[in-house]
């Protein structure tokens, strides 16, 4: 009935305080009572229009004069418990109950002074969230926001009638709560009650701009709000497809590292050993000079770029343009590589397109959800807390994962395999789905090819080889094929524990065929949809941001794509397929890579095997690094630029459900630094090369004309939630990929056995633990951006997860210090001891520089893509020296 | 109520039940550590906000009343009896102040001087008999109450055994499910907690929404003071409750049956486990009982001392282990109730009338009684008449016969009659020769039936401090969801309290704003039927309660 109402007379026509956009009607605060007739001048009942429903021939009577009179004695009856300091309250003109109080028409209270709450203490203990509960009027939005649209249970009722009030766990603090501060709670209160030290519901913010969240592969649409050129807060736009209202901390509340003292402030050469302040003319003419100077001597193929996925579109289309068009080599790549590359390729030689096949929507619309090497509830929180959701309603779900995860716990199926053996599980799944007769023949039959070879090598694997590697119960293998294969629609979800490992293309293509053995493809809630990790590394392999396709994925070795480039860019460019990243630091140690240009990308901190890294930096002779902080591998630069952050710069970013959507620039760029895009511009217009200033229409409209699925692209059609590409021409987006055919034809079965890799057939007898590795919610990556906010105040370090038989076992308890070896090198890391790790495995986030947990992680690479296998790793483990006291 | 929730509860099923857990752990000590609330919370993934939350709510768990050793009885028969002051002093010679604690209503409302100690009920009792028990000697605690029928004996049949069982359900099973909604139908019942409603209607429609599990569940809270006639069925007539469930839910196809017992009648819940134990003895629950292809099962939950656990919805809460708060509807629990299954709640005299509606047709208790009211009543009497009891009469006996004829007449003065609980009308001696025991009699006079329990308001006892009682019940039950409710009977409680206590004059228009706040606005019947009972008595009393009003 009210939403009926609101539709046809709009939102505030009937006042309400418990109701929310995004909640489930609660029927707590009756104010939405209207009387309701059966029939015209009917008797008239009044009901409360939040939870009724309306039918045909009822005659609704929104404002009688009885309902008039209710909903001002209950506004009246709320003052009698609420402070009446509105005009020093921080919500003051923007609170919904001071609002709704004007409305009704109350101007005082009748009733004497009664008992109250209104001595309830503030809770200011956390980094970022706030509450003052004697402004409290127990709506419960808080409570409802906590439990359906984050599912973290962190809030409560304790008491009851007059008594009941809103606790955080048991009667704590948030500080002190599981509270993962992702402020929807904070959003959904009607009044300051709970609210952030941003002061987020202040009018005070009067300015908003909406923009796209720079930090993982979700995009979710970010409102801030500004005074000037000054950040003042971030809320989540209820209209934003992607994220409907949710963020988690980082999105909302991390953002202070944008005008944070430590951003770089100045280009910088190194003179004597030691970074200088120079100009920016002088610092274009050092590039120039140099790079022409590499050209002629040694070649352009002794030029690398390393572009960025945390840039826009536009920026990483204009890093390959340079590269490929003005330098003239194909030595371009991306985070991607140390990601998802298996992803592209995997999918890409299964089904023709590398990217997400549905949307995140779809899970709406699913019956069975597949986690495989993901841990979205930290890595990717706004989907994470969707496939949460999913799963307590009681949605059937299977997690494939070494490590008991958040969602792990709430799953039907937890398989707990070793890490590394994804493919012998895989396998194991495809027997079963076989053997119980599960498979789509008529799917099978139209739309793929290869299926009777692979049929017959599955059914020949050795089922007790694979029980014994993997480590998991072949009847739970079992019952979770039959759960995915016998679900109406089953979508799977895969992160980085499928592709960081020696043979993560081959489990890619593995996720890929499961969807096509069950016809799990081409409608709403199906299909494989990898995680993406960072916010742009979809858009950035879109651009071309690897070395053997350009812009748009065309292979840059075909004779017929090369002069389509070459016409296009009006510039000679080269056919041979170019170095990916690994590549380029194995040439820089062989001294045939003279110059690498890195944006935005830590490699010395993130990328494996730190030492040689670090070998490979020093190797170059010139080193140019453009960032927002002077992070590990800044340090090593010889030249440095300094960048703008997503807050200064407008452009798209494309989401791992293939969303383009717009970035708008909030302030201008910190003083001294410039967008990432014109120091590109300006640099190719230095080097001879003429391309027009930076920006984000003029830059889009060039890649419309290149790119085929972005042909029905403009800044202007994107509007606020963005377009899901292919776009064709007349700007029709695509939801879901692969409906009618795939791009290569027929989807594509193609049989792996499980290999055992390098890593664990070396050392296993020496290093016999495994170490993996993981992202805490609160960091981003290397953290140079959150360990620049007050999330450091919330995860202070990593560590190191134990199993508490291997902790007994080697005498390590909580909070030890621990010395973790492998044949790379050692760390000292802090001990903390967890069953969510199964016995012989360990497990670390990589956040902070201060433990280098790559300076042990291995340089063993997926066989094809080269992704590295950061998620095994041979190790063995010491209490060390005293115990680590903070 | 959070639907996360009943489904995060609900993965356990109901035999590893949070509540119940909940409810043992209570057992030992007095309330639950945060530590062991830690753990259910982890075990069953629902914060522990939640398990927290909800063991705040209870009477029986809450810290407050961890050193509670002895519960007065704080019902209002027993109130009135003016009988419990004596008792508290006499027990604080064996007792600190701070452990003695309340509980409302022991269903001894016909001896009152109601106490419980150490899980066991004891009323009427000497200063002797008090001395014999708190130190542990030998002490008979059972008490008697005049029972019989006064026409057609429905519910008061005697010496219904297990073997009496055994043949209906086999007649049941005989009929067939379709066949026995048929009877259930025809036999117009309606529900005995309150609301009236039909029952065949609640279970056809859990019967049409198809699940692999359902739930019947008996509301045995019985929470009004001064109602006993639940207590009475279910210890005496524990195969008459067992076998309506049983054949409820074979009409609606449900394999599970719940006794959601008040911990204020300890005896029921004993007599009613060895009940159940004895048929799954005999294979009478379990499963293809008597081959007939038909899986059922009973358990019992024990209530943990909150007045609106008796409302349906806060009771299925209360099973999920979720606070015990009330649901908006629809979803109905027919469709959507206990952990998200289909669920009928019917209250134990409904369930006891199908043992009589399937042993002699739906006919044949459709004569009985009026056309819109069929079958039987039971009516508990307390202290106040010469007779005090249940007695079961047919449906339309006028009110008088059963004050007069049966109650005997009232051993001192009465001004009115609290009918039907606190929910209920207040009944001027003068109107009782209007009323008959039917729905539609007190709805039409005004009042409310509702489970028809009488309590007395002696003539000496002022009518606001009745109202102040009642309104101390309204406000301390509230569950504290809906805003007229949490705040209005605080705030009403107030009014009265400051009225009764002070020379302040209450505002008129003020409280008819309240009353109105709370009849229209509330959520569920119990802060929107409070205003009744108020209204009755400044109808009626008005020369008496007027002194506290603004004139
Ligand atoms: C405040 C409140 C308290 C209630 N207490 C009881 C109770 O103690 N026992 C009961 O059977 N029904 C009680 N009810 C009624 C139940 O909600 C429900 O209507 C009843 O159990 C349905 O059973 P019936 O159809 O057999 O009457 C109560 C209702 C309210 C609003
Ligand atoms: S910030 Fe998020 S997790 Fe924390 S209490 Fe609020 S809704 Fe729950
Ligand atoms: S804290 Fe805010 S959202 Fe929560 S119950 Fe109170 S007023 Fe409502
Ligand atoms: S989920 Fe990802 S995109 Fe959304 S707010 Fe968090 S980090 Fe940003
Ligand atoms: S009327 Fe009272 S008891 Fe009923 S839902 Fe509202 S607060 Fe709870
Ligand atoms: S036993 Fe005390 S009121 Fe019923």
């Amino acid at each position: 009935m009210l939403s009926f109402i609101k539709r046809h007379k709009g939102q505030t026509y009937v006042p309400t305080l418990c109701d929310a956009p995004n909640l489930k009607p609660s029927g707590s605060c009756r104010m939405c009572t209207i009387d309701v007739a059966l029939e015209e001048g009917g008797r008239t009942k009044a009901m409360a229009s939040c939870h009724s429903m309306v039918s045909e021939g009822m005659h609704l009577h929104t404002h009688t004069e009885d309902i008039q009179r209710l909903r001002k004695n209950i506004i009246e009856l709320v003052l009698t418990d609420h402070p009446l300091d509105c005009l020093t309250c921080e919500v003051n003109g923007n609170c919904e109950l001071q609002t709704v109080a004007a409305t009704v028409g109350i101007t005082s209270v009748r009733y004497p002074e009664g008992a109250n709450h209104l001595d309830k203490q503030k809770d200011l203990s956390h980094a970022y969230m706030t509450s003052d509960m004697s402004k409290c009027i127990n709506c419960y939005r808080c409570v409802r926001a906590c439990d359906e649209v984050q599912g973290q249970l962190v809030l409560g009722i304790a008491g009851r009638g007059f008594d009941s009030h809103i606790i955080k766990g048991m009667e704590q603090t948030f500080a002190d709560s599981e509270c993962v501060s992702c402020g929807a709670c904070a959003q959904a209160c009607p009044t300051s009650a709970i609210s952030d030290i941003f002061q987020s519901k202040s009018i005070a913010n009067t300015e908003k701009v909406r923009t796209i969240c720079t930090y993982c592969g979700v995009g979710c649409n970010l409102e801030v709000s500004k005074v000037g050129d000054a950040i003042k807060s971030i809320q989540a736009p209820m209209d934003a497809k992607v994220n409907q209202g949710h963020t988690c901390l980082k999105g909302r509340y991390a953002f202070q590292f944008y005008n944070h003292k430590e951003r770089l402030d100045s280009p910088m050469i190194r003179k004597n050993g030691k970074l200088e302040k120079v100009s920016w003319d002088e610092v274009y003419d050092y590039i120039a000079n140099k790079i022409n100077g590499y050209k002629k001597e040694f070649g352009a193929d002794a030029i690398a770029g390393i572009s960025s996925s945390r840039c826009t579109n536009e920026e990483n289309y204009l890093m390959q343009k340079f590269i490929r068009a003005v330098v003239g080599t194909n030595n371009i790549d991306g985070c991607a590589r140390i990601c998802h590359s298996p992803t592209a390729l995997g999918m890409q030689r299964t089904f023709g397109t590398g990217a997400a096949t549905n949307s995140v929507g779809d899970i709406k619309d699913t019956n069975c959800i597949l986690v495989i090497g993901a841990n979205p509830t930290n890595a990717h929180p706004v989907t994470g807390a969707k496939i949460k959701q999913f799963a307590m309603g009681g949605g059937p779900m299977i997690v494939l994962d070494p490590r008991r995860t958040e969602l792990a716990k709430y799953a039907k199926h937890h398989l707990a395999l070793r890490p590394g053996t994804n493919v012998a599980v895989m396998n194991m799944m495809f027997y079963y789905i076989i053997k119980e007769e599960l498979v789509d023949n008529e799917f099978i039959k139209n739309r793929t090819e290869g299926f009777e070879d692979f049929k017959k090598q599955i059914l020949d694997i050795n089922m007790d080889v694979m029980e014994r590697v993997s480590g998991v119960k072949r009847e739970d293998v079992r019952a979770a094929a039959i759960t995915y294969a016998s679900a109406k629609n089953a979508m799977s979800f895969h992160g980085l524990g499928v592709t960081e490992h020696s043979q993560g293309t081959f489990a890619v293509m593995q996720i890929a065929d499961l969807a096509l053995i069950t016809g799990n493809i081409g409608r709403k809630g199906v299909g494989v949809n990898p995680l993406r990790g960072q916010n742009n590394v979809q858009g950035a392999a879109d651009m071309g941001v690897q070395p053997h396709q350009g812009a748009g994925y065309m292979d840059v070795t075909n004779p017929l794509v090369h002069n389509q480039y070459e016409t296009f860019y009006k510039a000679k460019l080269s056919d041979e397929i170019g170095l990916k990243i690994p590549e380029m630091f194995d040439a820089a140690i062989a001294g045939k890579l003279k110059c690498l240009w890195i944006i935005g990308e830590d490699v010395a901190q993130t990328d494996p095997n730190t030492k040689k890294v670090v070998k490979a930096m020093k190797n170059v002779d010139l080193l140019i690094v453009q960032e927002l902080f002077m992070t590990e591998t800044a340090k090593l630069a010889d030249v440095i630029l300094p960048g703008a952050s997503f807050l200064e710069k407008s452009g798209t970013f494309t989401n791992g459900e293939r969303r383009v959507q717009r970035v708008n620039q909030v302030v201008e760029p910190y003083p001294g630094t410039k967008v990432d895009g014109q120091i590109l511009v300006d640099i190719m217009n230095r080097m001879g090369y003429t391309q027009p200033d930076y920006t984000a229409e003029g830059v889009l409209a060039e890649v419309a004309q290149i790119v085929p699925f972005f042909a029905g692209i403009t800044w202007e059609n994107l509007d606020i939630n963005g377009k899901q590409w292919p776009v064709s021409k007349d700007g029709n987006d695509t939801q879901i990929l692969h409906a009618e055919t795939f791009k290569r034809g027929l989807g594509y079965f193609e049989f792996h056995p499980f290999e055992e890799t390098k890593e664990i057939l070396d050392y296993e007898e020496k290093y016999p633990y495994i170490l993996t590795t993981n992202r805490e919610l609160e960091h981003y990556n290397c953290g140079a951006m959150t360990r620049r906010t007050r999330n450091v105040e919330i995860l202070t370090e990593d560590v190191v997860m134990i199993n508490p038989k291997d902790a007994k076992k080697k005498g390590i308890k909580e909070g030890d210090m621990v010395c973790m070896e492998s044949p790379r090198g050692k760390v000292d890391i802090k001990a903390h001891i967890t069953d969510e790790v199964k016995k012989g495995i360990l497990s670390t986030t990589f956040h902070f520089p201060e433990i280098m947990v790559n300076n042990i992680t291995s340089d063993v690479h997926d066989s094809e893509a080269m992704c590295p296998e950061y998620k095994v790793v041979s190790v063995r483990i010491r209490k060390s020296k005293g115990v680590f006291r903070n | 109520m959070s639907k996360n929730l009943s489904e995060l509860s609900g993965r356990k099923g109901i035999q590893d039940n949070l509540f119940d857990k909940m409810g043992k752990l209570a057992l030992e000590e007095g309330t639950i550590s945060k530590k062991e609330l830690a753990k259910l919370a982890d075990e069953f993934l629902m914060g522990t906000a939640n398990t927290y939350g909800a063991m705040s709510f209870y009477d029986f768990m809450k810290p407050d009343n961890k050193n509670k050793k002895v519960y007065v009885c704080n019902g209002s028969a027993c109130k009135n009896s003016g009988k419990q002051a004596k008792l508290t002093k006499r027990l604080g010679k064996y007792f600190d102040k701070d452990e003695i604690g309340h509980m409302t209503c022991l269903g001894r409302c016909h001896e009152n001087k109601a106490f419980h100690f150490e899980g066991k009920n004891y009323s009427d009792v000497s200063k002797k008999d008090i001395k014999k028990i708190i130190k542990g000697k030998s002490f008979d605690g059972s008490d008697a109450y005049n029972m019989f029928a006064y026409n057609h004996q429905v519910l008061t049949q005697k010496g219904i055994k297990m073997t009496a069982f055994a043949t209906v359900l086999s007649k049941v099973f005989k009929m067939g499910s379709e066949k026995v909604l048929n009877e259930i139908e025809s036999s117009n019942i309606r529900g005995r907690g309150g609301a009236g409603f039909p029952m065949a209607f609640k279970l056809k429609s859990a019967r049409d929404t198809p699940n692999d599990t359902k739930f019947i569940i008996c509301n045995a809270d019985e929470g009004d003071p001064g109602a006993y006639s639940d207590r009475y069925l279910l210890e005496k007539q524990p195969y008459m409750v067992l076998l309506g469930m049983m054949a409820a839910g074979y009409v609606m196809g449900a394999n599970w049956g719940i006794l959601y017992i008040r911990a204020e009648y300890p005896d029921a819940v004993v007599i009613i486990q060895k009940a159940i134990d004895k048929l799954r003895k005999e294979k009478l629950i379990g499963k293809n009982i008597l081959d007939s292809g038909f899986n059922f099962d009973l358990k019992i939950i024990k209530a943990q001392g909150a007045y609106i656990c008796g409302e349906e919805t806060a009771l299925i809460n209360s099973i999920e282990g979720q606070r015990p708060e009330v649901r908006t509807r629809p979803p109905y629990p027919t469709q959507d109730g206990l952990f998200g299954k289909p669920t009928v709640v019917n209250n134990v005299e409904t369930l006891a009338a199908l043992f009589y509606i399937m042993e002699n047709g739906g006919e044949a208790y459709a004569k009985i009684g009026t056309k819109r009211s069929s079958g039987t009543k039971l009516v508990s009497l307390d202290s106040f008449f010469n007779n005090p009891g249940i007695y079961e009469v047919d449906m339309g006996t006028p009110l008088e016969t059963v004050v007069e004829k049966l109650g005997g007449g009232f051993k001192k003065e009465v001004k009115g009659l609290h009918i039907g609980g606190p929910l209920g009308g207040i009944v001027p001696i003068h109107k009782i020769k209007d009323l008959n025991i039917d729905f539609e009699s007190f709805n039409e006079n005004g009042f409310l039936l509702g489970h028809a329990s009488i309590v007395c308001i002696p003539t000496k006892m002022k009518m606001m401090t009745y109202l102040q009682d009642l309104m101390e019940f309204a406000k301390d039950e509230s569950c504290g969801k809906c805003f007229p409710c949490r705040l209005g009977t605080q705030r009403a409680y107030e009014l009265i309290e400051k009225a009764n206590d002070t020379n302040y004059k209450i505002d008129r228009t003020l409280f008819d704003d309240l009353l109105h706040t709370l009849k229209t606005g509330s959520l569920c019947a119990h802060g929107g039927g409070i205003p009744l009972p108020v209204r009755n008595a400044l109808d009626y009393f008005g020369e008496e309660t007027a002194l506290s009003f603004q004139s």
